[in-house]
């Protein structure tokens, strides 16, 4: 319980279009120009989510990060979650640091450049706002016209395959043609640098470089590129609608507006009454006759242990991939009802030694759930941590665990009462019956 | 109203820390069964709501509940799997392996040092091991909803309004689904030839030519794609004497190249199967013993009949829609039935998109499938991929004919400058190790730089060669790029290297 924040850590991966939110909006003000350095936004990492604070980033300004990197976490009131990187890229500048509360969606966090910027010649583009793009670091003397057909359309979309008619580091192994050819002509890796890819995300072509050479029109493979990008879309246009059917007369009713409310799945709550005094009887004979003291917690671990094994299965578990296959077979049947063993873990309370229901003290309610909150062994191992915790719990002089009758209870899904009770009743037996059997 | 009746947990504590008397489970049974109750009868809003449960519905439908959608598939034919598993890709594969097979025993295992005495066709058990291959299959489809939490649903859907969706049930009584998001994957079925009548018998579709009782004495295959080639193909082997009639002037369909096209006609004609192209079915008479075909050379204009014990009517699939309610929602189709859609799916209700062979696009199953997981990122991440341009087509014939990318008829009409690189499987060494030495690698480069336009095979796997060829293109390869690259020796794909070598400079062993 105390991992509850890691337990329930969600790990996000932005899709590039949200990382480059910002890049996006501006791209399409300032055609196809090399866009270098972007601003990083705080991330709506769930629908309802506006501000969220920075518990820590993974990775130092100047660093470089690949796909699928966590770059920083986050924390909102409901959860901590992970942001995975999904381009690879460089970390050019932390805006806020660690520790950073509060802060709005859509604020700047950081800034991001491609992979392979130079950081020193990086200009930081202003935060949010129509700004003029920033200067790109490179030369575009040799970029290739636009290639004509290219509409408006196309070379505004940020994840488009169509080349961007600028020179590009390449940052995958380069194709074994271009190698070849680059090394017939020894060229070295600067000219690499200088060439106009016009493959699929920018990948360096054979034709690139042929034409970085000039035996064949510096603008033929951007040409050929958007002819073949064309093809790559469903032809949708000049559709010829079909005529229209005849309408059948009644008016479609209005959608059903008050759309049920997902199910709350609440869980329940099974209980049985449990008596420790043979346990502490056993416990006594053995520490007076072999001279042995055993926690609590051994006699309850262990009745935990003998209950949880062969337990019938839950209904709510999830089936196998064997079962789920021999269910879709019908063999289910034939090959069910085999033991499962179970994880239950009690919570046990002290029945109040003298039930006076106390309609003031509305507080009972609260400590019981902090109680829950703490690990069972902890409870009855008696760690120096848990007696804070407990004191903290309940400032009471005996508080946690009666001598006499506990309430033992398990929480679980709706259908599994059956299954948690059995359980109860075997933990039941094996400290009441005979606990001595448990340790022997 | 739930809320009212769940008993929230503190309460039910404190309740029973009251009374003395401990309440063994919290929670009457009563309290669940009433809630569930109501549930009933209010439809539940799921996030996907997928009809039809073909390639394009069911790969939809897992890959939404990988992505943690609420996800229902609604699909009426009592199996999921669609058109591919049950009527189409799958079976005919069957059939084809299995009528090769024994092909192969009668006229060729002699000549290999294989000598099989008294090689007999149990038509029977040859259906049988079909059926056992579908049903492996579409039960694995289910089991795969069930792995990954898809409600599935038998019966079939129609529209009462944008977000509701009526379930006839195949078991009887009606269900209601509200949706999100809709889907809609109903797929195709055989577009039948005016004038004649299908009955699955004597005029079959290939759903009915994949289930025929005995073997024909002749058959008739009216139109030569893919599918009718692949069914006469079938048939052919086991022992039909099949024809061909085609309205064009090739067979394979107008995406396969001219060349190879003209490549497989001759080897099919000398496994038996005679074709007529340039032919006009006029039309039938199926009140006599056989049926007999009125065609019409379409340029010489000589009429003919032709006579067959079955007539396999292939001319083609087209959207199905029926009884889907479109009518009820305004969604319009194209004048070939195609429900209307946008870049990303959506029709112009933009909840509710399309996918598979009911839209745009060629009818394949891989497409469909390709669609179904970027019509679900769409919904789910706002981005999906499909590259139209990198979708192989394959005709499982022997020799198999594939090909991917542009064919040379094509660029010839877009005035494109390309080159030329082929190269035969009699020169392989691995073809020639196998007696199997039919067919070549055509691979078609652009002239100046080098950039694969397409590439077509005929011959032995070329199914299976295709992907190379697909990957190539999806990365923009030249060919160079693959005849630099090591490929295993004796291999048949082999002869795929060294058609690319024979783009950019020679091929080393022609
Ligand atoms: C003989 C044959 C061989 C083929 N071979 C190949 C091949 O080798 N390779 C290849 O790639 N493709 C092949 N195809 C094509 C392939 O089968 C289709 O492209 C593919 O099945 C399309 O998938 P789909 O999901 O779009 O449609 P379908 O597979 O047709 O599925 C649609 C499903 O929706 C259901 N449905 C329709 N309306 C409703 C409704 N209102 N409510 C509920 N359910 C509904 C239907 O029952 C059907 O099961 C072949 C086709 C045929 C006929």
């Amino acid at each position: 319980m105390a991992s509850f924040a890691s337990a329930c850590r969600l790990s996000v991966r932005l899709s590039a279009k949200q990382l480059r939110q910002d890049a996006t909006s501006r791209g399409f003000r300032t055609s196809a120009r090399s866009l270098a350095a972007q601003n990083f936004t705080m991330p709506a990492l769930s629908p309802t989510m506006t501000e969220g604070n920075i518990a820590s980033w993974k990775f130092k300004e100047g660093d470089s990060f690949s796909a699928g990197d966590v770059l920083l976490e986050i924390e909102t009131d409901k959860a901590s979650m992970d942001v995975e990187a999904q381009d690879d890229g460089i970390l050019a500048k932390i805006i806020q640091g660690d520790g950073s509360k509060g802060l709005k969606v859509g604020t700047r966090i950081g800034v991001l450049a491609e992979p392979g910027d130079d950081l020193s010649t990086l200009e930081i583009p202003a935060d949010a706002g129509p700004a003029a793009a920033p200067p790109a670091p490179k030369e575009e003397s040799k970029a290739a016209p636009e290639p004509a057909s290219s509409s408006k359309a196309e070379a505004s979309k940020p994840s488009s395959p169509v080349p961007s008619g600028t020179p590009k580091k390449q940052t995958y192994p380069l194709l074994p043609s271009v190698q070849h050819l680059i090394h017939e002509h020894g060229l070295d890796e600067s000219a690499i640098d200088k060439m106009t890819p016009t493959g699929p995300n920018n990948r360096l072509l054979k034709g690139d470089v042929l034409a970085y050479l000039g035996s064949i029109s510096t603008s033929y493979p951007a040409e050929l590129s958007s002819r073949i990008e064309k093809l790559s879309h469903l032809d949708l246009s000049n559709i010829k609608i079909a005529p229209p059917a005849p309408k059948p007369a009644k008016a479609a009713p209005p959608p059903a507006a008050a759309a049920a409310t997902a199910p709350i799945i609440e869980d329940l709550e099974v209980a049985v009454p449990i008596s420790l005094t043979a346990v502490i009887e056993v416990q006594k004979r053995i520490q007076s006759t072999l001279g042995v003291f055993l926690p609590l917690s051994t006699f309850i671990a262990r009745a935990t242990a003998l209950a949880n094994s062969n337990l019938p299965r839950s209904k709510t578990s999830p089936p196998s991939a064997d079962e789920l296959f021999n269910q879709v077979l019908g063999l289910d049947k034939a090959t069910r009802a085999k033991g499962f063993k179970g994880n239950f873990l009690p919570q046990i309370s002290a029945l109040p030694a003298r039930s006076s229901p106390d309609p003031t003290k509305k507080a009972s309610t609260a400590p019981a759930k902090k109680k829950k909150d703490l690990d069972i062994i902890d409870i009855l191992s008696g760690t120096t941590k848990t007696q804070q915790a407990r004191a903290a719990a309940a400032p009471k002089p005996l508080p946690g665990i009666s001598d006499s009758v506990n309430v033992f209870s398990v929480k679980v899904p709706r259908g599994d009462e059956k299954r948690a009770q059995l359980f109860l009743d075997r933990v039941k037996t094996a400290l009441e019956a005979e606990p001595g059997r448990l340790v022997l | 109203m739930l809320r009212s009746l769940s008993v929230p947990r503190a309460a039910v504590r404190s309740a029973f820390k009251q009374s003395s008397s401990l309440p063994k489970v919290v929670a009457p049974s009563a309290i669940a069964r009433l809630s569930k109750r109501s549930y009933a009868t209010e439809a539940e809003e799921r996030d996907l709501v997928i009809i039809g449960g073909g390639v394009a519905g069911y790969v939809a439908a897992i890959k939404a509940g990988q992505e943690g959608l609420k996800v229902t598939c609604i699909e009426k034919r009592g199996t999921l799997g669609g058109t591919c598993l049950n009527v189409g890709c799958i079976p005919s594969k069957a059939l084809l392996n299995n009528s090769h097979l024994y092909h192969q025993i009668l006229h060729d295992t002699k000549n290999r040092g294989i000598e099989v005495g008294d090689v007999k066709l149990n038509l029977e058990q040859l259906m049988k091991s079909k059926d056992t291959a579908v049903a492996g299959l579409t039960k694995g489809v289910e089991f795969l909803f069930k792995k990954n939490n898809v409600e599935y649903i038998k019966g079939t859907g129609s529209f009462v309004n944008e977000h509701e969706i009526k379930v006839n049930l195949s078991e009887g009584g009606e269900r209601s689904v509200v949706g999100k998001n809709i889907i809609i994957a109903t797929g195709s079925e055989a577009t039948p030839f005016p004038g004649l009548e299908v009955d699955e018998k004597r005029i079959v579709t290939s759903t009915g030519a994949l289930a025929l009782e005995k073997v024909p004495e002749s058959m008739v295959v009216i139109g030569g794609g893919i599918i009718g080639l692949e069914m006469g193909s079938v048939w052919s082997r086991l022992g039909a004497k099949v024809t061909v009639v085609e309205y064009l002037g090739q067979i394979g369909g107008p995406g396969m190249d001219s060349e190879i096209s003209k490549s497989a006609q001759k080897i099919l004609k000398k496994q038996g199967i005679d074709f007529k192209l340039n032919t006009k079915v006029l039309g039938g008479d199926v009140s006599g013993d056989k049926i007999k075909l009125e065609v019409e050379a379409a340029k010489g204009g000589k009429n003919e009949t032709l006579e067959a014990e079955v007539v396999l009517v292939a001319i083609g699939r087209r959207p199905y829609t029926a009884g889907l309610g479109l009518e009820n929602i305004g969604l319009e189709t194209d004048e070939r039935g195609r429900l209307v859609i946008d870049s990303e799916y959506r029709t112009k209700i933009p909840h509710i998109r399309v996918v598979g062979d009911c839209t745009f696009g060629p009818m394949l199953a891989h497409k469909a499938e390709e669609e179904a997981v970027a019509v679900v990122e769409y919904i789910k991440k706002g981005y999906g991929h499909v590259n139209y341009g990198a979708i192989p087509s394959v005709m499982y014939t022997h020799p198999e004919v594939a090909w991917v990318g542009q064919n040379e008829q094509e660029l010839k009409a877009a005035g494109v400058k390309y080159k030329i690189g082929t190269f035969p499987f009699s020169a392989n060494s691995r073809a020639k190790t196998n007696l199997d030495t039919e067919g070549m690698v055509k691979m078609i480069v652009d002239a100046e730089t080098d950039r694969i336009l397409g590439i077509h095979i005929i011959g032995p796997g070329a199914g299976e060669m295709i992907a190379e060829g697909t990957l190539a293109i999806e990365y923009g390869a030249s060919s160079e790029d693959i005849g630099r690259t090591s490929h295993a020796h004796p291999t048949l794909s082999e002869a795929f290297k060294e058609a690319a070598m024979n783009c950019y400079s020679s091929a080393i062993h022609f």
